[in-house]
């Protein structure tokens, strides 16, 4: 095509843009009569046109901005760093590239990560690393990539550890979830690895599929440890570290909501991210959902006291309690430390997981308290009411006896399937809940207005019975508009 | 574009490359949101900075936005073919790789071959090749870009919308051929 030849097209195609969709044919069969090859190009054009119109209207600079956060440091590949000889780039991540490299002096082959000098340039950060490199090189068991040394050569900032040739977690995500054979020994060993770190005051940060990797013999290990924390800043405003590890950027959903503030973080941080992960490796989803958009608004909810709102349980119900208690919002209401949280996953293998008494389950007791109250006394009335039914006149006394009867098996019934779904699924409660209650509301309200009409037939001669009639009515209104609101409420059982 | 044209983009492209790299780098990492980048904003402050340093070097603002494109445009294009090449360069270990997390979200447009096809449309329009590049990769609006190119906004309009059609022709006669 020459230009002249594209100036001529340019113009046939803005002249039919002008013109309504339907008349565009017909202008450019006239217009380019016998030249078919220029009525194709600008057929196709505009057929572009329509389909991708806006395709570049986001720059460049939006849609790639992983290519500019990457270091333009050039490859140390081949070169002689200290005692070091350099070999293959094995990985790169925000804070650095990853070579495979030989230790001349140990004649052993390690992974030797380059810190990219923009985070250890800070004399401040330079120092903390320092001390948690040390800290971490003392941290000895299976399922933890030993760190050898933190080395200095020629100014630069490098770490050796453990070299480990597998597959990360994330690689394995890609094929689905884990099968649930292999979810709970995965998910002992991580959480074993993280135990041991936290005896020792040591904490990881930024654990996440990327960072653990399960080696061809099978062996779990956690990579990594305490090296996030060169990404703290003091400056620190909100998702500075989000971004500032780079790498997290399309992956805050990790990050405990005090994490991501800023604020300093202890265990109970790794405590959240091991939550986000057994989840993950469940169910082959983030549980705050699938597009980062929509992790990191979740992410603000928790940052602002919100609850996780996962929308469905986990299969395995014990893992899901632990799971959930991992990624509640107020650290608080975590494990302390990923020593308690492997107890409690061992006892889910062995199947003696202990009733956790959270705030949660405390606050549901006043409600189950209520329900179950409730069933009782409408059982003991209808009891009452078979012993009474010969004072009144045939057959009022019977056709009373059986209406309660009726309504009472249905509101003692649903009371207590609703107890039992408290006990056995809380997470499907509310929804549960939201679709009985109508029936509980009319069967009581029934039955309160039955105690009041079998009250008002035997009063007179048989005064103290219609005196506890009228009180149990009058108990059952004010527990249906006052009681059971209350307890609902406290319960925190709402509709999504 | 003329000779001397040519010799200062030469002297200048470095320095504006620096600088912008180093402007992106920090706005992304305070960015909030993560993934918008305003290059507007970044273009302009780059340019006051520079300013600052050395006033006489700019002719004037259209002159700088249309080095920093192309700053811009040579610098995700080197990123783009230097991970390319790592990306065949078969690794064998896995460290720690967090490629990938950083996706951009819906669509994914292949910078290399659209630098390509860019190649290829300023061969046919030099014009439309630069409006692309102020556009796409200098992230500058339409007004902005009539500004620089010293012609009317309509125009920009014009140009823009064949050439993006023509584009994305482009790109996807490639990928499916």
């Amino acid at each position: 095509m020459t230009p002249a030849r594209w100036q001529q097209i340019n113009e046939l195609f803005h002249e039919a843009l002008d013109r309504d969709r339907s008349a565009r044919q017909d202008f450019l069969h006239h217009r380019t009569d016998g030249d078919p090859e220029l009525l194709r190009e600008v057929q196709t054009l505009l057929r572009s046109h329509d389909r991708t119109e806006g395709f570049l209207d986001e720059p460049a600079w939006g849609i790639a901005a992983d290519l500019i956060l990457e270091s333009p440091a050039e490859s140390l590949t081949g070169r002689l760093l200290g005692s070091y000889r350099v070999g293959a780039v094995i990985g790169r991540g925000g804070m650095g590239v990853v070579y495979a490299a030989e230790d001349l002096r140990l004649g052993r082959t390690v992974a030797l990560k380059a810190l990219t000098p923009e985070y250890t340039r800070d004399p401040v950060r330079r120092e903390r690393l320092t001390r948690e490199a040390r800290s971490a090189a003392a941290l000895s068991h299976p399922a933890i990539a030993t760190v050898f040394a933190l080395e200095e050569i020629d100014g630069e900032l490098y770490i050796a550890s453990e070299l480990v040739d597998g597959q990360t977690l994330r690689e394995e995500l890609a094929a689905g979830a884990l099968s649930p054979e292999r979810l709970l020994p995965t998910l002992v060993d991580v959480a074993a690895a993280l135990a041991a770190a936290h005896e020792r005051g040591i904490v990881h940060r930024d654990l996440k599929p990327e960072n653990v990797i399960r080696r061809r013999d099978g062996q779990v290990k956690v990579l990594d440890f305490g090296l996030a924390s060169i990404a703290a800043s003091s400056e620190a405003p909100s998702f500075t570290r989000l971004t500032e590890v780079g790498v997290a950027l399309g992956t805050p959903g990790y990050m405990a909501p005090e994490q991501l503030g800023g604020g300093e973080v202890d265990a109970r941080a790794d405590v959240f991210a091991f939550g986000v992960l057994g989840w993950e490796l469940a169910t082959a989803e983030h549980p705050f959902g699938r597009d980062p958009g929509s992790v990191l608004a979740r992410m603000t909810e928790l940052m602002d006291g919100g609850s996780p709102r996962l929308s469905r349980a986990l299969p395995v119900p014990g893992l899901d309690r632990v799971v959930r208690r991992c990624m509640r919002a107020a650290p608080a209401e975590r494990y302390s430390s990923a020593v308690a949280l492997l107890a409690d996953l061992r006892s889910i293998g062995s199947g003696t997981l202990a009733e956790p008494m959270t705030s949660q389950a405390g606050r549901l007791w006043w409600w189950k308290c209520h329900q179950v109250t409730i069933a009782v006394i409408n059982v003991f009335m209808v009891v009452a009411l078979w012993q009474i039914r010969h004072w009144t006149t045939r057959p009022y006394g019977s056709v009373m006896f059986l209406v309660a009867l009726m309504l009472a098996t249905i509101s003692v019934t649903l009371r207590l399937n609703l107890w039992f779904t408290s006990r056995v699924h809380p997470e499907t409660l509310a929804g549960h809940r939201a679709r009985l209650f109508p029936a509980v509301i009319a069967a009581d309200t029934l039955l309160a207005i039955a105690w009041l009409v079998t009250a008002a037939l035997i009063a007179g001669e048989h005064d103290e019975m219609a005196a506890l009639l009228v009180t149990v009515g009058v108990a059952t209104f004010a527990s249906l508009v006052l009681i059971e609101p209350a307890t609902t409420r406290e319960a925190g059982i709402q509709n999504h | 574009m003329d000779h001397d044209e040519r010799q200062s983009l030469e002297t200048l492209l470095p320095i504006v490359y620096q600088e912008l790299r180093r402007l992106a780098a920090s706005y992304l990492r305070r960015e909030r949101q993560g993934y918008t980048l305003q290059p507007t904003a970044l273009v302009h402050e780059a340019y006051l900075r520079l300013l600052k340093d050395k006033p006489d070097r700019w002719q004037n603002r259209a002159h700088f936005c249309a080095i920093a494109a192309h700053s811009m445009r040579q610098i995700l294009i080197e990123r783009a073919r230097a991970r390319d090449a790592q990306k065949r360069g078969g690794e064998r270990h896995r460290v720690t790789l967090d490629e990938g997390l950083v996706a951009g979200g819906g669509r994914s447009i292949d910078l290399l071959a659209l630098d390509q096809a860019l190649e290829r449309l300023a061969a046919l329009d030099a014009e439309q090749a630069r409006l692309v590049e102020l556009r796409f990769f200098g992230g500058l609006t339409i007004e902005e870009t009539a500004e620089t190119m010293n012609i009317s906004p309509a125009t920009v309009k014009r140009h823009w919308t064949v050439a993006c059609a023509w584009l994305a022709r482009e790109l996807e006669d490639n990928s499916h051929p």
